[in-house]
């Protein structure tokens, strides 16, 4: 179908596309970041209070109960945090947006707009606030003496970037993939849960017996953490090769993604 | 302006059928390889009519018919599976009740989101707000969330703000049949200053009056084919005969062997002399004959209702112990007389109803129009017995 904008009759102008699909994200965005605090009274409070909550949990579990010291001098609750706040990032990054077209039911039903935008949104929404907990907890831990990096943000936050890429190409799917077969949420909890055993979030890859290391080290998340820690545990902000390729692979999974929810996404009006 | 506004060619619409458990998979599969579904509800079928600026197209049909799915291609919302689509200008269309409202948004929260979903920037919509907040007419309630909302009140915001960007084409779905009477005139009011003004509308409505009152041409859908195009009355009349035509067979006897295969007690004929007209007070025969599955005899249930469906009287043949007679296997007949009738003159309707022998269940009913005629001013339906008491 073409659209064709002329000027004659109209009092506004046809905005294009690319002009209305930002105001649109820009809505959307603003919507998915509302919704997850509506009703609350302290609102985005929550949004910081949440990870330094979760950060002293850990700190008594791993300190006071496991007693563990670490590995290589480091020290665990930094070796932990470092990692698990962007892998709970990318985990609620996807499982939100995959059951992210459900509340926009009532427009793609009955409204002419590119779908992707929610899935952009909802991602976004997740990673701003998810982000925004992660400076908190690092910031919270250099006040309280633990040896971060914070100099490593500089290489820190483009790997979040291309995290990002990543997690809206792998949402993208689920999110196409929901509308059709209801199963995906239920079977992405559980998924998502033995991926983080998989991860070395709470443990480091050298932990890992040497037969089974390659493919630990073959789940892109894995070179995520490995790199976030070089950054931020250990001040390393050189690029390696290995950067490039990870961006090649997000890319990747950004395109793959967006071209399965393509495919289907003329078929949504009928199924959401 | 020599380009039509809208042109559709040969459009069709085929919808994804999920007929098993499993489906879904086997469904997203097919389209991921760019094969269509295998199994598909053809909604629309070579659909195909050009727009010209300032023309306005109704289109009627039944439900089901492929009213809503035509205009969510014209809208943009889906796109066709055969055949092509150009629109030449802004589109605004108005889909049912409260489309592209959140609700748990307010009023004025749902206006910045359907002006985005329109592409305005926030400046653009804030000159219209007031605009469309006053058209609304909805009061405080514009901070509300929509939840809270009356239909009527949805329909009204709506309204407001799918009108104040003044589309090109502006396409309603069934909208004004929600609003109470005074916003359907706005409403109205509206539309004619908006085809004055040369706007082009689209319009869906099972309301004949506004189709012939706001449209100059109409397209009649009928299991997503057009089965009629031209000027707005010449569509509307043939369709609503056709309705007409059609509640009309709805009256006439089933079939035998349709009643066999159900396995329902029908009438079979029903025949009344005289026939069609006959005088006040003059005598009624009714006959007919019932057809029973299992070769009991049914009970039969006749009556006569005024013409406008008001019941005058009715009896079973259970009522008064009177069994019907037997023709054949799974045949029984009824008469009766009633004699002198009493009814005034006007229309009437003598219904047959056939019933199980418990006289519990009421299968069909069977219709034959009479009028009684006269010069009798007496008011009401039936003549009661009655004696003056002259006091001379």
């Amino acid at each position: 179908m073409t659209l064709q904008s002329t000027s004659a009759g109209g009092v506004v102008p046809t905005p294009s596309a690319s002009v209305r699909d930002r105001a649109l994200f820009i809505n959307f965005f603003r919507r998915e970041l509302n919704t997850r605090y509506l009703g609350s009274v302290s609102g985005f409070a929550w949004a910081f209070v949440h990870p330094l909550v979760l950060l002293v949990v850990y700190h008594f579990v791993f300190t006071t109960i496991f007693r563990t010291s670490g590995f290589g001098g480091q020290s665990f609750l930094a070796f932990v945090a470092v990692a698990l706040w962007p892998w709970l990032a990318a985990q609620e990054g996807i499982q939100r947006a995959a059951t992210s077209l459900a509340g926009y039911a009532g427009l793609i039903r009955k409204v002419a707009f590119p779908h992707e935008l929610v899935v952009y949104a909802s991602v976004a929404a997740t990673l701003t606030l998810q982000l925004a907990g992660y400076l908190v907890v690092l910031l919270a831990l250099v006040i309280f003496g633990e040896p971060i990096h914070l100099e490593g943000l500089l290489l820190a936050l483009p790997l979040w970037g291309v995290m990002a890429i990543g997690i809206i190409g792998v949402a993208m799917f689920f999110a196409a993939l929901q509308v059709f077969v209801r199963d995906v949420e239920h079977v992405l909890m559980p998924a998502l849960m033995i991926l983080m055993y998989l991860t070395p979030i709470l443990y480091p890859l050298t932990l890992v017996p040497e037969v089974m290391r390659p493919w630990v080290a073959i789940n892109p998340f894995s070179w995520i953490v490995g790199r976030l820690r070089d950054a931020l545990l250990e001040g390393k902000l050189a690029l390696e090769w290995g950067d490039a390729i990870a961006v090649v692979v997000a890319l990747a999974i950004f395109f793959a993604g967006r071209w399965v929810f393509r495919r289907l996404s003329p078929h949504f009006e009928d199924f959401v | 302006m020599s380009a039509p506004l809208l042109t559709l060619e040969g459009v069709g619409k085929d919808y994804a059928k999920v007929e098993s458990r499993g489906g879904q998979l086997r469904l997203v599969w097919d389209l991921l390889r760019g094969n269509g579904a295998a199994h598909v509800f053809r909604a629309l079928d070579n659909v195909g009519f050009t727009l010209q600026r300032g023309q306005s197209l109704g289109i009627v049909g039944e439900n089901g018919a492929g009213k809503s799915t035509l205009l969510k291609i014209v809208a943009g919302v889906i796109a066709p599976t055969r055949g092509r689509v150009q629109v030449n200008g802004r589109v605004g269309a108005l889909l049912e009740l409260g489309s592209g409202f959140h609700p748990d948004y307010t009023g004025l929260a749902n206006i910045e989101l359907s002006a985005a979903l329109l592409g305005l920037s926030p400046r653009e919509i804030a000159s219209k707000r007031e605009e469309i907040v006053a058209f609304a007419d909805i009061g405080d309630h514009i901070n509300d969330p929509i939840k809270h909302y009356s239909s009527g009140m949805v329909v009204r915001l709506g309204f407001a703000v799918a009108t104040a960007l003044r589309p090109d084409i502006l396409i309603t779905d069934e909208v004004l049949a929600v609003g109470d009477e005074s916003f359907q005139k706005k409403c109205i009011a509206w539309m004619e200053e908006y085809l004055a003004d040369g706007g082009t509308l689209l319009l869906c409505s099972h309301s004949m009056y506004h189709i012939q009152k706001l449209c100059r041409h109409a397209l009649w859908l009928r299991d997503g084919r057009v089965v009629r195009e031209g000027a707005a009355m010449e569509v509307t009349q043939a369709y609503l005969a056709f309705h007409e035509e059609k509640s009309a067979q709805a009256r006439q006897p089933i079939s035998a062997a349709v009643a066999h295969a159900a396995g329902v007690y029908a009438v079979q004929s029903l025949t009344i002399n005289p026939e069609g007209s006959m005088s006040q007070g003059e005598t009624l025969h009714v006959r007919g004959e019932i057809y029973s599955p299992d070769g009991r005899a049914p009970v039969v249930l006749l009556g006569i209702v005024r013409a406008d469906g008001t019941p005058v009287y009715g009896v079973a043949s259970d009522m008064e112990g009177v069994s019907l007679h037997q023709l054949s296997v799974d045949r029984f007949a009824f008469e009766l007389t009633f004699s002198d009738l009493a009814l005034l003159p006007g229309k009437y309707v003598v219904r047959a109803h056939a019933m199980d022998p418990e006289g519990v269940r009421l299968f069909d009913n069977v219709e034959r129009a009479i009028v009684v005629s006269g010069a009798s001013r007496e008011m009401g339906f039936v003549r009661l017995p009655h004696t003056w008491h002259d006091r001379t």
